[in-house]
């Protein structure tokens, strides 16, 4: 066989095919050389084969607009020849092009025969992730496999003596609020659990139990510190264990392992993040709990767990921590005074990883806060601590323009509102997406309400606002330009500039016009639904794209993050499989029709 | 002229009529594209192993209708080559004798151009079996890709040193390279390397970037 016929077996959708389909295409498909800038299908013309490129570029265009570009080991021609149609684009060969041919007819059949071919072709690109993420599934059950107990999820030791009368054992464990006894006896541990005493008190007077020893489960098993949980697992769910005592390398007890915390660790490590910080009495606990928060991030994403909810754990800790430390910093004067409020991407509940942060905070009028530079100070001290970089743009409380009052803030709307510039219309936006996160909740209210009032009176403000989404190239035009223009990012594109920021500022728009006090994009596409401006199908792309986005984005930080290099929003595009750059491509496709969509309802190409 | 004479005098040895397709005007823009494994580099010691060819029809290569045949071996086959092609004694399953390859081969080729790398070597390895069974050597037209190569190179670096090697060609004409080295890969190769270089005689554009 053609070794290149070898390596299509392994490209997905080909990879779903059996040998006899492969017999069918080996005696069927030829490979064709197109030179540059051959028009390879034209608009409204039928195909007659399946395009396989081994080497090369093509773009789909439509007049001057490009739709798509195909690239090495990429298909295309599927659709219209499974719909029967006539293309609506042109195909042209932007870089000299070597591809197979899979002829109309023979291509058909396999369809026909093989339903997860035919399926690839109709899937959404959301589809195509989740057939990315059951491969990732496997390295997920590789991480968990070699975890190893860790201290930090252990219940302290509550320990008698063997010769502790039992009544005396059970005052102390219930003083101690212990779930289970471990017995000290001459050579080795014993345990006391539920079981235990309900076997004392079924058999105290037959069987004249007294002290301890009479009753302990003896001898136990143990683990040792270090142990693969993995294989504590397998011992605790294989002898119904649910307390389990871990011993140092001296033999002494150094903690006692609960089933429900080994089950809650496999399930979801935020949980204990989130008790750790809301338990924590002083800030070094706070900072040692949430230091963990990115590792936790990098479990949960491999597992598979969309980013979205990924989101919403970290968002939901992060405000945690913020209210921990507002109180331990801030003066008690302050938190009936002052409101702390996130905002940007923190604000929206969109932060994953510790990229920036964005923070501020709003005084009550008639309050004069003392210290502010001193007090502010010490708290970005913590964050810096606990690892946020600063925010580049300065948007910190440290920043007297982002601590000031209520009245201070209006003025600024009204500025942003009345004398526009491109700067305060993305401060603008910043604060729109901000929420509340500690202190009086009302301040921060009172300014939402008295912006979204504002725009509402000076509606013509909006399609200026909006214009923002046309500050950056079509991402699907940065493709082709890609090699040749950015020599310091080759290969790779700015998922935030290409994507990211149309959708995210365009859903921001929407929501100020349409009064949405939900800051979160998502729940922001949802609510454009439910007043009818979205329908369900463009609010599930919507919702979609930034699903795919978030993941892509996400993947390059966490490989940025495991090699020790600053955070940016660059993806690459070599690194991305097949799958990916075809999800990549439609999240593209969305996000410039929703751009298209937003040019027409706000007039954007007369707002000069 | 001289060439003309040589043709009717090959013509003219041809001991069976059924073969006389192969002296037939060749088809517009149709060529063949072939190359042999063998047991050694030496035409008069060594055999053929397997013949590997491809037809090409315009810009396309005709992959579905490629040809690969496997000669049955008179005598093992030696250390040396087996690992230059890592074809095994094994591999040779489903061989067939020589002449009938040889017949095969030229029911396929027809009267078509014949394309190739080092092509001298592949038609006297064919020539050579060819003679004693018909009378004849292969009267087709024969395209050298190495010295369309030369003369596009030559033409831009003077008095430069070309290096002719396959591997460096196909890299230097950044096709894609495959994996596997059996004589069908090789044709598959030789003929992408022939259409791109075709193509870039017609557009000057393109062989500027080369």
């Amino acid at each position: 066989m053609i070794a290149l016929l070898e390596n299509l077996k392994i490209d997905i959708p080909f990879s779903y095919l059996d040998k006899g389909s492969f017999g069918e295409i080996e005696t069927s498909a030829h490979i064709a050389y197109y030179p540059k800038s051959t028009v390879l299908i034209q608009r409204h013309t039928a195909l007659e084969s399946l395009y396989y490129i081994i080497k090369g570029r093509v773009v789909c265009q439509k007049d001057e607009e490009m739709i798509d570009v195909y690239q090495n080991h990429d298909t295309f021609g599927g659709i219209e020849l499974i719909e029967n149609k006539t293309s609506d684009y042109d195909y042209r060969v932007e870089e000299e092009l070597i591809c197979y041919e899979i002829p109309a007819k023979v291509f058909l059949t396999l369809t026909q025969e093989n339903q997860a071919f035919r399926a690839y072709f109709f899937s959404t690109m959301v589809e195509r992730m989740a057939l990315l993420k059951d491969k990732k599934e496997f390295s997920a059950i590789g991480d968990l496999m070699v975890s190893r107990v860790d201290t930090s999820i252990l219940h302290e030791v509550f320990m008698v003596q063997a010769k502790t009368p039992i009544l005396e054992a059970l005052d102390q464990m219930d003083r101690a609020n212990a779930t289970c006894i471990l017995v000290e006896n001459a050579q080795g541990y014993g345990i006391i659990t539920d079981k235990d005493l309900r076997h004392y008190i079924l058999n105290k007077e037959t069987k004249n139990l007294r002290v301890a020893a009479d009753i302990q489960t003896y001898p136990l098993s143990t683990i040792h510190e270090g142990e693969l949980l993995f294989n504590i697992l397998l011992l605790m769910t294989g002898q119904s264990i649910k307390h389990l005592p871990v011993l140092d390398e001296q033999g002494k007890a150094i903690g006692i392992l609960e089933l429900i915390d080994l089950l809650s660790y496999f399930s979801n490590q935020t949980h204990l993040v989130s008790v750790q910080v809301e338990k924590a009495q002083t800030l070094d606990a706070v900072i040692a709990a949430v230091k963990r928060v990115n590792v936790i991030i990098e479990a949960l994403h491999t597992k598979g767990i969309k980013t979205r909810y990924i989101a919403k754990l970290v968002s939901e800790i992060n405000r945690k921590m913020y209210r921990k430390i507002f109180t331990f910093i801030m003066p008690k004067e302050w938190h009936e005074k002052s409101n702390f409020i996130v905002l940007g991407s923190e604000g929206r509940g969109e932060q994953l990883l510790r990229t920036d942060q964005d923070n501020a905070l709003i005084f009550e009028d008639s309050f004069e806060p003392k210290m502010l530079e001193e007090i502010t100070h010490r708290f970005i001290a913590v964050l810096d601590e606990i690892g946020f970089p600063r925010c580049a743009g300065n948007v910190m409380i440290i920043n007297p323009k982002w601590a000031k009052s209520l009245r201070a803030y209006k003025n600024d709307i009204d500025t942003w509102v009345d004398a526009p510039t491109y700067e305060g219309f993305m401060d603008m936006a910043i604060l729109f997406d901000s929420m509340s996160v500690a202190g009086e909740v009302s301040l921060h209210q009172r300014l939402i309400a008295y912006m979204i009032q504002k725009v509402q009176e000076t509606k013509t403000i909006l399609p200026h606002f909006m214009r923002a989404i046309e500050h950056f190239d079509s991402p699907l035009g940065l493709f082709s330009q890609f090699i040749s223009t950015d020599k310091e990012h080759k290969n790779q594109i700015d998922i935030k500039k290409g994507a990211l920021f149309a959708l995210v500022h365009g859903v921001r728009g929407l929501a100020l016009e349409h009064r949405i006090t939900l800051t979160n994009t998502t729940l922001r596409i949802k609510e454009l639904n439910t007043i009818g401006y979205l329908s369900k199908e463009d609010a599930k792309n919507l919702i979609e794209a930034l699903e795919v986005i978030n993941t892509l984005r996400l993947d390059a930080q966490l490989i940025k993050q495991s090699k020790g290099e600053p955070m940016d929003n660059y993806i690459s595009l070599n690194t991305l499989s097949k799958i990916e750059r075809d999800a990549l491509k439609e999240v593209l496709k969305t996000v410039n029709a929703f751009k298209k969509r937003l040019g027409h309802h706000f007039h954007l190409s007369v707002v000069g | 002229m001289f060439e003309r004479w040589k043709q009717k005098r090959n013509l003219n040895r041809l001991k069976e009529e059924r073969f006389s397709f192969l002296f037939e005007e060749a088809k517009a823009d149709e060529y063949v594209v072939f190359d042999c494994e063998t047991t050694g580099l030496n035409p008069k010691v060594d055999e053929i192993i397997s013949i590997g060819a491809v037809k090409i029809k315009g810009n396309k290569i005709l992959t579905n209708e490629a040809l690969h045949l496997l000669v049955q071996q008179k005598e093992e086959i030696t250390h040396h080559s087996i690992t230059i092609h890592q074809i095994r004694n094994c591999d040779l399953d489903g061989a067939i004798p020589l002449d009938e390859a040889i017949e095969k081969f030229l029911y396929y080729i027809g009267s078509r151009t014949l394309v190739g790398y080092y092509l001298e070597f592949d038609v006297a390895m064919i020539n050579k079996t060819l003679k004693p069974m018909f009378g004849i050597t292969l009267p087709n037209r024969k395209e050298e890709v190495s010295a369309l190569y030369y003369d596009q190179k030559i033409a831009r670096i003077p008095q430069g040193h070309i290096d002719l090697r396959f591997d460096s060609m196909v890299k230097d004409l950044a096709l894609p390279n495959l994996p596997g080295h059996d004589a069908l890969n090789d044709a598959v190769m030789t003929a992408m390397m022939y259409i791109k270089l075709k193509n870039m005689s017609r557009n000057k554009g393109a062989l500027r970037r080369v």
